[in-house]
């Protein structure tokens, strides 16, 4: 069961603040969309407006086409895990999760089995009746997860659901969740500000930036072709660099970083009439070598930083022209010779890996 | 919250070796210094509570002469005497009388004691501070001028009058009586309560209403059984003291109907009956004994 | 060690001067509303010892109080009757009557009465009945006794005493009974006529009774002859009527108790209280009516005319007389009677 949520022009102000401005957005039916953003950007705002525990002062909310705006929390079917899990502490973890299914009235032999289904789900067998003072961090996860699934809602809304927990339970319940909302269906709205989370679960992410969203699009699309340089430093690194255009011929388009180091790409890459701009280059997606190349495809360089972090080494590069750049390699096999500060290298950036950002 | 996984506890189990024991031990033996500043409250509950319940129990058994002195010749007359019908009835009709100004109490405190623990920062601070003020007054002085409110000629009948046929006749009836008493304990019940209700998580409620519950089944599914301790707590400090009132049924009532209270009193005074009197008492402290022993397990039995 | 010698010196002779400041006082346990505040600053002004006076408002909270020893009181104000029981077990001093000289100013009237006959351990102070107050603009009928006072269409509109001996005493003076043999038998004659009459009372009290029909909340009463008085003064209309059936009529006296520890400023005091001036202030203040017959002569005519202090027609007055343990069964009958409600 799974529905659109749709919000339209919705802005709430707190005081003279907007937590949430103008926010306009389509959820899919069976999407599992993240609201990414640093702290108070508004993420947990949105997810509060699309529960009802807050109502917008201008906007729609819409569930499935059906203006839910004004409705209360207890009239939406739409349920929310909370980041402290909320757990009711004078319930047993199986009437914990039977609680919605006995607010909506389900017999006692079809709630038994939803319960027992949503227990199998989350893979809590055995602690039914137990309290939440009596369970771990993980597992008051789970029965928060299985509460919220069992009245089987359209909508799930995860509030940043995982921060409490250490990181091989993180990951570890990433995937799950992943795997959780394959298997429903449900529509997911999930709030993080980790951007390596977004990455692995999301279908699509709304990067929130200040009450609006800066950017909304599929992961490798917000990956590979950020918007704003936000858009850029927000997720994944990147080398944030001023381009000014040099000259054209046939289909190549000559393009200046900092007045140094010059960069061909071609003509369709770089936007009509536009003197300068920001690109953003991904560190990760520099080609650096000590082999000497001489066709004029790579420039040269010389290291003059390097930071050992384990699968990784990242470098900052001074090239001959002029502009640094930073640069990530994997740390190779003993196949190759590892790269050290002072070594003379050789650089090369595929046009493809240059994104152009079109709004500031 | 801290991040937690299922090693931690078998680390910690681990790590507990015979050393942690041994602290944990010397931790509960109280030192000489706690004996010391224990010392004064021992002392103040042996002289003040214990050896008066001690003298209490011994005039139960004793016997009384022509002018009312106690003798010390041992009888259970007082005891059977307790049993008669009419103060049977008279303990009875106290318990009830406790019992309803407890339960009013409760469903005028409770909603008082939810508002304010809901409240804002100074909000809530003055509301309290209204709660408390009028314990600055004597108790005495408070009663009586209810007196001055109900009475026939006073504020409450003068400021109803253009919409009475007949002045309200509440003073002297057991209704005056009502109001003084639950006057008096509201506040016993409402901080209690209050103090329940602050430590009740705010997303606790968000929770019941995004599974479906409207506001009155949030009310009764998470926000009673949570506030719980709290309605206990006030339940112990308004009906044990109720039951043993008499200073509200003189003033308010015209002392037309005698309570527990009233008897024990009498039997110090009028009656001249002082082991009567302490038989009457005994019986008391038990049925206060029984009761809080009865609260404090449903309390016990709800926490954790 | 000379400051630490003169310390101690200090000390020591601060305690003496306590304990020498200590025998110029008097512990007087009276009734409340009783003795005028100006009396006891008189008598202060001009002795140089202190009063310190402490209440009760029944004689059965008296002998309670005193019987339980711990408070060591100088003077008394006992009725009639409570006097009677003090005396019969020895708790009474002897009165040194050469300390007494203005005893010869009281009503001979007042004096050698049943509790006391040589008026030994005794000395009048103020004299009284229980009689019935009526608020005379709500209530038009004639009022003559406490059949007029107990009628179904008074329900509500009655204040009492709060002393069950008091009103089993009227029940019995209805039945036209002895209202001092209080026997089983007596108490269940007078059951169905209190049980009635508890049902019509709307106050009972004994500390302020007055209060009540000042306010307007009873329009009857029935009440001590100085409460009586001090409404009629108050105001007219509170007329006050002597029961046909009888009346207890009620005589009380000082004493001291036989364990007082300053005997002397007691008896200082009573003889003070025996002047004629001071004993017309405590007229002023509590109409009863003043056995001191020097008084009477200063009085008003105002003050002579209270028919509650002065009755012109005392009609069938009776003392109260102790009864002992009898008191035990007008205390169960009481109690039964009002817990029935």
């Amino acid at each position: 069961m799974s529905a659109t949520v749709e919000l339209r022009g919705v802005t709430k102000h707190f005081g003279p603040v907007a937590a949430v401005d103008d926010v306009t957005l389509v959820v899919r039916p069976g999407e599992f969309v993240t609201l990414l953003g640093p702290s108070g950007c508004g993420k947990t705002t949105l997810l509060r407006l699309i529960a009802g525990f807050e109502t917008p002062d201008a906007g729609e909310v819409r569930l499935d086409g059906e203006d839910v705006t004004r409705l209360p929390p207890y009239r939406r079917n739409v349920n929310q895990v909370f980041q402290s899990y909320a757990l009711f502490p004078h319930l047993t973890v199986r009437e914990n999760i039977g609680f919605g299914l006995r607010m909506q009235r389900l017999p006692p032999a079809q709630a038994k089995a939803r319960i027992e289904e949503a227990v199998a789900l989350v893979s809590l067998g055995g602690l039914e009746d137990r309290r939440p003072h009596q369970l771990s961090g993980g597992q008051r996860q789970r029965v928060a997860l299985a509460r919220a699934l069992a009245p089987r809602p359209a909508v799930l809304l995860l509030d940043e659901p995982l921060s409490a927990l250490d990181a091989q339970l993180r990951h570890g319940m990433q995937l799950e969740l992943k795997r959780l909302q394959r298997q429903l269906g449900t529509t997911f709205i999930f709030v993080t500000h980790d951007q390596e989370e977004a990455l692995t679960m999301s279908d699509r992410i709304a990067l929130i930036n200040r009450g609006r969203i800066e950017q909304l699009g599929e992961v490798h699309e917000i990956y590979h072709r950020p918007a704003t340089p936000f858009a850029a430093e927000f997720i994944g690194q990147a080398n944030l660099l001023e381009a000014r255009l040099e000259s054209r011929g046939g289909d190549v388009a000559v393009v200046r970083l900092e007045d140094g180091l010059a960069l061909p790409l071609p003509m369709g890459v770089w936007p009509a009439n536009v003197e300068r701009a920001l690109v953003s280059i991904r560190p990760e997606k520099i080609h650096v070598s000590r082999t000497p190349v001489s066709n004029g495809e790579a420039f040269p360089g010389r290291v003059v930083e390097e930071v050992f972090k384990g699968a990784t080494d990242r470098l900052v590069i001074a090239s001959d022209a002029g502009t640094r750049l930073v640069a990530v390699v994997a740390n190779a096999s003993a196949f190759r010779d590892p790269i050290h500060e002072g070594d003379r290298v050789w650089c090369a950036i595929h046009p493809d890996d240059v994104a152009i950002l079109t709004a500031t | 919250m801290h991040g937690e996984s299922g090693t931690d506890e078998a680390a910690l189990a681990a790590a507990a070796g015979t050393k942690d024991r041994a602290a944990v031990r010397h931790g509960t033996r109280p030192s000489l210094a706690a004996r010391l500043l224990l010392a004064p409250a021992v002392a103040w509950l042996t002289i003040f509570v214990i050896a008066p319940t001690a003298i209490l129990l011994v005039y139960s058994f004793c016997d009384r002469d022509e002018l009312g002195r106690v003798v010390f010749r041992f009888t259970l007359d007082n005891y059977r005497r307790v049993f008669d019908p009419v103060y049977v009835r008279i303990f009875v009709r106290s318990i009830w009388y406790a019992a309803l100004s407890t339960a009013l109490c409760v469903v005028i405190g409770f909603p008082v004691a939810y508002c304010i623990g809901r409240a804002r920062g100074t909000v809530r601070q003055r509301l309290l501070l209204l709660v408390m003020i009028p314990f600055w007054t004597s108790f005495l002085i408070r009663t009586y001028a209810w007196i001055t409110i109900l009475k026939e000629e006073g504020l409450l009948n003068s400021l109803l009058h253009p919409w009475l046929a007949a002045p309200l006749d509440l003073l002297y009836t057991p209704t005056a009586v009502m109001i003084g008493l639950v006057y008096a304990y509201l506040p016993f019940m409402i901080l209690p309560i209050y103090g329940s209700v602050e430590k009740l998580d705010g997303s606790l409620i968000e929770a019941a209403h995004d599974l479906g519950a409207g506001p009155l089944r949030v009310f009764s599914s998470v926000v009673i059984p949570l506030t719980l301790p709290g309605i206990a707590a006030g339940t112990l400090l308004v009906f044990v003291p109720a039951i043993g009132m008499f200073a509200v049924t003189d003033l308010l009532g015209g002392a037309r109907v005698p309570l527990i209270g009233n008897v024990i009193q009498n039997q110090f005074l009028q009656a001249r009956d002082w082991p009567f009197g302490a038989a009457l008492g005994v019986v008391f402290l038990v049925l206060f004994a029984v009761a809080y022993w009865v609260l404090q397990r449903r309390a016990r039995e709800e926490m954790p | 060690m000379r400051p630490l010698k003169n310390t101690l010196l200090l000390a020591l002779a601060l305690l003496v001067a306590g304990t020498v400041r200590a025998a110029g006082e008097l512990n007087i346990f009276g009734w409340s509303e009783y003795i005028p505040q100006k009396v006891l600053d008189g008598f202060t002004k001009e002795t140089g010892i202190t009063v310190n006076l402490e209440t009760y408002a029944s004689n059965e909270e008296l002998l309670s109080k005193l019987l339980a020893g711990g408070n060591s009181y100088d003077l008394i104000q006992p009725s009639d009757y409570a006097a009677e029981a003090l005396i019969r077990a020895h708790l009474l001093e002897p009165l040194d009557p050469a300390r007494l000289p203005n005893r010869k100013n009281l009503d001979p009237a007042f004096l050698h009465r049943p509790h006391d006959p040589d008026d030994r351990y005794t000395v009048p102070y103020m004299s009284g009945t229980v009689g019935i107050v009526v608020n005379t603009d709500r209530v038009k009928e004639p009022i003559h006794g406490y059949r007029d006072v107990f009628q179904p269409k008074y329900r509500n509109r009655i204040v009492v005493l709060n002393d069950n001996r008091e009103m089993v005493s009227w029940a019995l003076d209805t039945l036209g009974r002895p209202i001092n043999r209080i026997t089983p038998e007596a108490l269940a004659a007078a059951r169905p006529v209190l049980a009635r009459w508890i049902s019509l009372v709307k106050v009972f009290d004994s500390d302020s009774p007055k209060t009540a029909l000042l306010n307007g909340d009873v329009d009857l009463g029935i009440v001590w002859s100085g409460e009586a008085a001090i409404l009629w003064r108050e105001n007219h209309k509170f007329q006050y009527v002597i029961p046909a059936e009888g009346a207890h009529q009620f005589l009380d006296v000082l004493a001291i108790p036989a364990n007082a520890a300053h005997r002397d400023a007691a008896l200082q005091f009573m003889n003070y209280i025996l002047r004629p001036e001071v004993s017309v202030l405590i007229s002023d203040v509590f109409p009863y009516t003043n056995p001191n017959a020097a008084a009477r002569k200063l009085l008003t005519p105002e003050q002579l005319a209270n028919p509650a202090s002065y009755p012109p027609h005392p009609g069938r007055l009776e003392s109260f007389r102790d009864i002992g343990r009898a008191a035990e069964g007008i205390d169960r009958l009481m109690t039964d009677l009002k817990s029935a409600r």
